[in-house]
């Protein structure tokens, strides 16, 4: 059983749509600036959605917004339209700060009188991203709201895969989103792993990660229900790996193993080797650690020639967000046969055994990885194949 | 899948022995040292010799899901030699927030830049399933999700999938939400709390009471059968109608649906009807205690009473707790009129 990719749509701070975002990337425009969605002394640049679309804009909902932008593209670019209610439709999503009741006024209010407006908590309650993208798609298969800070996304979409294989759904809404919030901003900072400047992944001088918002959305559907709907697939997701380093909250397994196990169960699950894969779409967050990880995974099971980037120079990190927007990217690069330069990259880290590609590069090949790395030790790795 | 083991951590103590008891004992009032009655997980129910290394930076949502967790692992009586192939999912429906609003205090007293780093890694949702990643030593997929209306049977078709899969043989599925203060505040401007601290599970009001409560409940899920069987889960379903009578129905009335007067059509399958709450509280996760109660009384062979049997519409209710001949056991949660979901346990 093939599972189809039949559309796709994305938000970030590259732009509102997958067409924006590819020209943007193209051109290497890079958005990155200071804060200005709130207040705070926190000089660090951020990649924000400037001016999000009036449609989608809901006060006090910004992750959902950016979810619900992106899903619209998707559902156009297959061919769907809301209500779904005459599939078995699933709805899986990633996000961090969305699943959070972090409103810092209602907080305030809380703490001066032991009470206050609840109208920040009605809007927590609607807004969890999987139930309410299920409602508003009338959608009656499993939903699930991921959780798995930085892995979320992709995380979300080899759940969503799991469900079709599974048979539980005929259709899935798959992907993520998240949007930039003052507490994780200042909790990222307390970390210290926010860069004073534009990230810079794998580069031997980086010095951190710059926070992004934005939403990926994958539509993903059984092969054989696709033919009936539409025809002759494009795209599949073929693989997914996902596994624990059961070491540290905050920090990588420094010998990588986590990482590469999902990485070579995605592989096994595709039924491809490493060479058959043309480029890997790595996460490449730009801090020390991660980085230094991953680049030597990377190395270890692609071998020293693998072509590969991280496009968080151009969306900084997205959270929750980051595996379905990279996914996207992924999809999108191995139809339109390019992959871009990694954004920030100038020295090779002698710590780090490969080098990413610095320039717009073209790509020829059918397949193609894009990996997640998380708090908590979660690592996870999905394929996507062009038909 | 199996049931191999099972842990829980709840208002009156820790491990499948106390809820046991507890099942047996019938109701207790709950505390009422907050702003509303509610069963609140004491302190010296989370603390625990053998693991306070391990845990002395975990908050109390984390430690709720760590203990139950790994009792649920010890109680299965298996040894995991592959740690790739143990997988684990916690579903929550608020996580942990009383860290979240820790947090926030340190970013209102302090400002944004001088917050704790160990408070925000302690926030976030996934941090509890991490601790017992890292006790556990489990390398599978780990998943934490977050769901207010279904997050249990989400949860337990993903376990089903990675067995069914191959990714693992073993998932340690549970859910976990604490009640803090700010939720006690919620709870007591949204609910109909009940103030002789007497949840009504078979009331079937449009109106329910609540008594919130707060724990964690972790089964381990197996594909082969284990020595400590509780039973096995068959068919997840959503939105399908009852086609055949269980022994018995398990009902997650517990106050926090505006939706409860759905369950009345359970009556009409002349099948006994049973449903915990009042033994753990009111709580969006709470699916997850009732399926633990349906596997204990299928390993047992015994049907617990029904703690309140105020009856306006005439069910048929677990009377008393005696032996029972249980094959198959529903465990039912009603949403809404299209949302019903079906967990079919067997022996």
């Amino acid at each position: 059983m093939k599972i189809v990719i039949s559309g796709i749509g994305i938000i970030s701070a590259a732009g509102f749509n997958l067409e924006q975002n590819l020209e943007a990337i193209k051109n290497g425009k890079r958005n990155g600036a200071p804060v200005s969605i709130f207040s705070t002394i926190l000089p660090y640049p951020v990649f924000e959605v400037k001016s999000l679309p009036e449609k989608y804009a809901k006060e006090g909902m910004r992750t959902r917004s950016l979810a619900f932008a992106a899903l619209k593209e998707a559902l156009d670019d297959a061919g769907l339209q809301a209500p779904l209610s005459g599939f078995r439709t699933g709805v899986c999503l990633g996000t961090t700060v969305a699943s959070q009741l972090n409103d810092i006024s209602f907080y305030t209010e809380f703490r001066k009188s032991g009470s206050a407006d609840l109208k920040p908590v009605d809007l927590f309650l609607k807004g969890n991203l999987a139930e309410s993208v299920a409602c508003s798609l009338n959608a009656s298969g499993p939903s699930i709201t991921v959780v798995n800070a930085c892995s979320s996304g992709t995380d979300a979409i080899g759940i969503a895969l799991s469900w079709l294989k599974a048979g539980f759904c005929d259709i899935a809404i798959a992907g993520g989103a998240d949007e930039i919030n003052r507490v994780p901003l200042c909790g990222f900072g307390s970390l210290g792993i926010l860069s004073n400047s534009l990230c810079a992944p794998f580069d031997k001088n980086r010095s951190g990660l710059n926070l992004g918002e934005g939403a990926g959305i994958l539509i993903i559907e059984r092969e054989d229900f696709y033919i009936k709907r539409c025809g002759k697939p494009s795209l599949y997701l073929s693989g997914y790996g996902s596994f624990a380093d059961a070491y540290h909250l905050t920090a990588p397994r420094p010998d990588g193993t986590g990482l590469e196990s999902a990485i070579r169960k995605a592989l096994s699950d595709a039924k491809v080797v490493p060479e058959d894969i043309c480029f890997v779409n790595a996460h490449g967050t730009g801090t020390l650690d991660n980085d230094r990880v991953e680049g030597s995974v990377l190395s270890r099971v692609f071998g020293d020639k693998i072509k590969f980037l991280s496009t968080k120079g151009y969306t900084g990190h997205t959270l929750g967000g980051a595996g379905s927007i990279e996914a996207v990217y992924t999809a999108a690069a191995l139809k339109e046969g390019w992959i871009p330069s990694n954004a920030g990259f100038e020295c090779k880290d002698d710590d780090i055994p490969i080098t990413p590609v610095t320039a717009n590069t073209p790509i020829n090949g059918c397949f193609a990885v894009s990996t997640s790395l998380a708090f908590g030790g979660n690592n996870a790795a999905i394929v996507i194949e062009r038909a | 899948m199996y049931i191999s083991g099972i842990g829980i951590v709840f208002t009156r103590g820790r491990g499948i022995d106390s809820f046991e008891k507890a099942l047996k004992e019938g109701w207790r009032e709950p505390s009422r040292t907050g702003l509303i009655p509610a069963y609140r997980v004491g302190p010296e129910t989370l603390t625990d010799a053998s693991l306070s290394k391990k845990i002395r930076r975990a908050d109390r949502f984390s430690r709720m899901a760590v203990l139950s967790a790994v009792d649920a692992y010890g109680n299965s009586g298996i040894t995991v030699n592959e740690r790739e192939k143990l997988g684990i999912i916690l579903a929550t429906a608020f996580g942990p927030h009383t860290t979240t609003f820790s947090f926030l205090d340190d970013i209102l007293d302090y400002g944004d830049a001088n917050v704790s780093p160990t408070k925000f890694s302690n926030s976030v949702h996934n941090a509890a399933a991490s601790y017992v990643s890292a006790i556990l030593e489990s390398r599978g997929p780990t998943v934490t999700l977050t769901q207010f209306k279904l997050a249990f049977q989400n949860a337990l078709i993903l376990a089903g999938s990675w067995i069914a899969e191959g990714r693992c043989d073993h998932v340690l599925c549970g859910c976990a939400d604490e009640l803090g203060m700010v939720m006690e505040c919620a709870c007591k401007m949204k609910l109909n709390i009940a103030k002789d601290g007497k949840i009504n599970p078979f009331a079937f009001s449009d109106s329910p009471v609540s008594v919130p409560g707060e724990g964690s409940v972790f089964v381990m899920l197996s594909k082969e059968k284990g020595s400590n069987n509780y039973g096995k889960v068959g068919e997840i379903s959503f939105s399908q109608n009852i086609t055949r009578k269980p022994d018995l129905f398990v009902i997650d009335t517990d106050g926090m649906s505006a939706y409860e007067t759905g369950y009345k059509d359970i009556i009409n399958y002349d099948t006994v009807i049973a449903g915990y709450s009042p033994v753990f509280g009111s709580m969006l996760t709470g699916s997850a205690f009732n399926f633990a109660a349906a596997a204990l009384m299928l390993k047992n062979q015994i049907a617990y009473k029904c703690i309140f049997q105020d009856n306006p519409f005439g069910a048929k209710l677990c009377v008393e707790t005696s032996a029972k001949n249980l094959n198959e056991i529903y465990c039912i949660k009603i949403c809404r009129p299209e949302i019903k979901t079906i967990v079919r346990l067997q022996k």
